[in-house]
């Protein structure tokens, strides 16, 4: 795999173009290229694809992508170019595995095949989700590091330093983030298991500076957890993600290359979304030095990932990766339903079944549209994560018409989604016991529907 | 062919998003008498309807929206100083500064309201992304803009939007511009909260925001 300085040098050495021509004279129309070339079309029925010469022709058509339009780089406006061979062996060269957490939470995570029923996916649980309050911040830390079937989680959101919320790049940011980290960790240790890594981006850091000083050894974040590096606009590659890539790099930490295709965006519909998507996932091992990928493809317009398009192009994508590289994805579902309705379940269940299926490892879902401050409710995650586990032991052929059976339950929701929860409505605060019979009653009866439908999801 | 003909014509080119064929069907319109002002109204901008409608139906996506800007800019390119040479006034309804606020480097969202904005008639300055507040304010006074319009994705950067607004109430300039909030991280309450003009869940709802703002302002100059 050609070297990391090289990498950063075809941001200085390929050719110029404007932002406007990159897109409309290289990716757009290299995009209707490589999509016609490989006949990729989506039915506009089908959730979990199960032809794997579609889904190698996605792959195919993501390296023939990268090789002919490159990645942008809005500092210098050059294109980052890399040869198909490059590529290639990049691809080839590929991480398997990585390893997070510390003691005994120290696992690896691993690229997962298609199709593959006898392996235990890894779990991640969790969102940067809000919280109003400090207390509510590290209970629900807590309440989600103690799930026993959990491997890692993402910690929420707290921005607020004596009551104000931190200004983007101010050094309030800086102590917003490094309060975070130590926050989160108390929630970790109090859960008792000391070691479970974080493998989210922290969402009170806009700027590496922040990410930097929360990696300072006494605040918490330590290269046994997984940092975020995003592509900013479509095949955008920054500055400050390639600062980041240099740091992290250098301290041995786990990269996880962060993508969000825009489903109305550049990448157009499912076809290209699919192809951006796996795309994104060579780009994160050979530029973003991954040793994950995070795949998040989102609607511009629904800001949610759960539309049947979606869906289809996220698994198919997952599915391209698994069957001919192997780097360990997970793939950030955003839901329309709010936490603890049926809505939220039933989307989740339908978007696992089709990623987990496909190759992907299991995370839980984060409520987009009727997102509200403290609505991570832990005990949706367990949930969702158990439903990830029960998918793991199915096909994409058997998962298929379970998904078709689910889609009618939320698809005409998703414009106007079902609110949900907060943390504080569902929990006594002194026990963190479920308090809610309502709430828990809707997990139940979702649970006997799923069995109902094929899907036997046990508690853990 | 009568007029309905060219105008069909020249629709059709626009929804087609073929650049050459509505430079073509407008140098043919031209030659055949129809008065420029026409050529836009009657034919580009029902077109233009049309990309809007099959956009906000995901029948087609931004580059198709982007290609079809372009075909309707180099028309404009053309009509717009025969317009100038008879005496009239560009068709624009309204002067838009736009851009996404400080501290946040996202654009596709701002990028596909612009397309929409100066593909529904109206002139617009993009500022670009991670804007200061004074860009808006000094291209808002420069241009004689009618609205502000910010985008803002990140909860953390919401606030640049709220300095903005502030900022033209400190310099006695908030009753001269009307300012328009969106964005992913953005909600109507605060668009309320904030004291902006108006929201919009969408890019398309906020073509149709930004028309009810500019006659507001137009009915509160009267």
């Amino acid at each position: 795999m050609i070297d990391l300085i090289e990498v950063f040098d075809r941001a200085e050495t390929g050719p110029l173009t404007s932002e406007t021509d990159y897109y409309m004279k290289r990716y757009v129309p290299k995009l209707a290229e490589v999509i016609a070339r490989y006949g990729i079309k989506w039915d506009k029925q089908t959730i979990v694809n199960t032809d794997d010469e579609l889904t190698d022709n996605v792959f195919s058509a993501a390296v023939d992508l990268l090789a002919e339009a490159g990645a942008y780089c809005p500092e210098t406006n050059r294109v980052m170019e890399f040869t198909r061979d490059e590529i290639l062996t990049a691809c080839a060269q590929a991480p398997t595995s990585a390893t997070f957490g510390e003691g005994r939470e120290r696992k690896a995570m691993r690229g997962r095949r298609p199709d593959t029923t006898d392996d235990r996916p890894w779990v991640h649980v969790g969102g940067g989700i809000y919280t109003t309050d400090e207390q509510v911040f590290v209970d629900t830390v807590e309440k989600m590091a103690s799930f026993s079937i959990v491997d890692s989680v993402s910690v929420p959101s707290i921005l607020h330093i004596r009551g104000k919320d931190a200004r983007v790049r101010s050094p309030q940011e800086v102590l917003a983030t490094i309060k975070t980290v130590r926050l989160a960790r108390e929630g970790i240790l109090r859960s008792g298991r000391v070691g479970l890594p974080i493998i989210n981006g922290i969402s009170a850091a806009s700027q590496p500076a922040s990410m930097f000083a929360a990696t300072y050894p006494d605040f918490g974040l330590r290269p046994s957890d997984g940092f975020l590096i995003d592509f900013l606009s479509e095949m955008v590659v920054g500055y400050e993600a390639l600062q980041k890539v240099a740091f992290y790099n250098t301290i041995g930490a786990n990269i996880g290359s962060t993508s969000t295709p825009l489903f109305g965006g550049y990448a157009g519909g499912a076809e290209g979304v699919a192809v951006t998507a796996t795309c994104y996932m060579i780009m994160g091992n050979l530029i973003m030095r991954g040793t994950y990928h995070y795949n998040a493809p989102l609607h511009s317009k629904l800001h949610l990932s759960s539309t049947k398009p979606l869906i289809w192009a996220i698994a198919l994508s997952n599915a391209a990766v698994g069957r001919n590289m192997g780097y360990p994805m997970v793939n950030l579902p955003y839901l329309g339903g709010g936490s603890g309705t049926k809505q939220y379940h039933y989307e989740m269940a339908c978007y696992m079944l089709a990623v987990v299926t496909s190759g992907g490892n299991v995370f839980s879902g984060h409520p987009a549209m009727a997102v509200q401050p403290d609505s991570l409710v832990p005990d949706d995650h367990r949930f969702h994560a158990e439903i990830g586990l029960a998918a793991a032991r199915l096909t994409r052929a058997e998962a298929e018409p379970i998904c078709q059976k689910l889609f009618p339950l939320f698809g005409d929701k998703l414009k106007e989604p079902d609110k949900g929860l907060t943390f504080q409505e569902v929990y006594d605060p002194r026990t963190k016991r479920i308090v809610n019979a309502d709430y828990q009653r809707v997990m139940d009866e979702v649970r006997e529907e799923l069995a109902g439908m094929g899907l036997e999801v046990p508690v853990s | 062919m009568g007029d309905d003909g060219i105008f069909e014509e020249l629709k059709q080119s626009v929804i087609d998003q073929d650049e050459e064929k509505v430079l073509a069907t407008v140098d043919k319109a031209l030659a055949a008498g129809v008065d420029a002002r026409k050529v836009i109204d009657d034919g580009l901008l029902p077109g233009l309807d049309v990309i809007g409608e099959q956009f906000e139906c995901e029948e087609i996506f931004l580059p198709e929206l982007m290609q079809a800007a372009l075909a309707f800019q180099s028309a404009m390119a053309v009509l717009e100083p025969k317009i100038r040479e008879s005496g009239g006034e560009g068709p624009k309804k309204g002067r838009i500064v736009l851009g996404t606020v400080k501290g946040d480097l996202h654009s596709i969202g701002k990028n596909i309201l612009r397309l929409l904005f100066e593909t529904s008639g109206y002139e617009v300055w993009d500022l670009g992304i991670d804007v200061d507040l004074f860009k808006f304010i000094d291209k808002a006074k420069e241009v004689d803009a009618d609205i502000i319009a910010m985008s803002a994705l990140l909860t953390t950067t919401l606030i640049g939007q709220k300095d903005v607004i502030d900022a033209l109430g400190e310099q006695g300039l908030r009753d001269k511009y009307r300012v328009m909030v969106g964005g992913g991280a953005t909600t109507e309450e605060w668009a309320q909260k904030i004291g902006a003009d108006g929201w919009a869940p969408s890019a398309y709802e906020a073509v149709t925001l930004a028309a009810r703002l500019v006659g507001a302002q137009a009915g509160s100059a009267a």
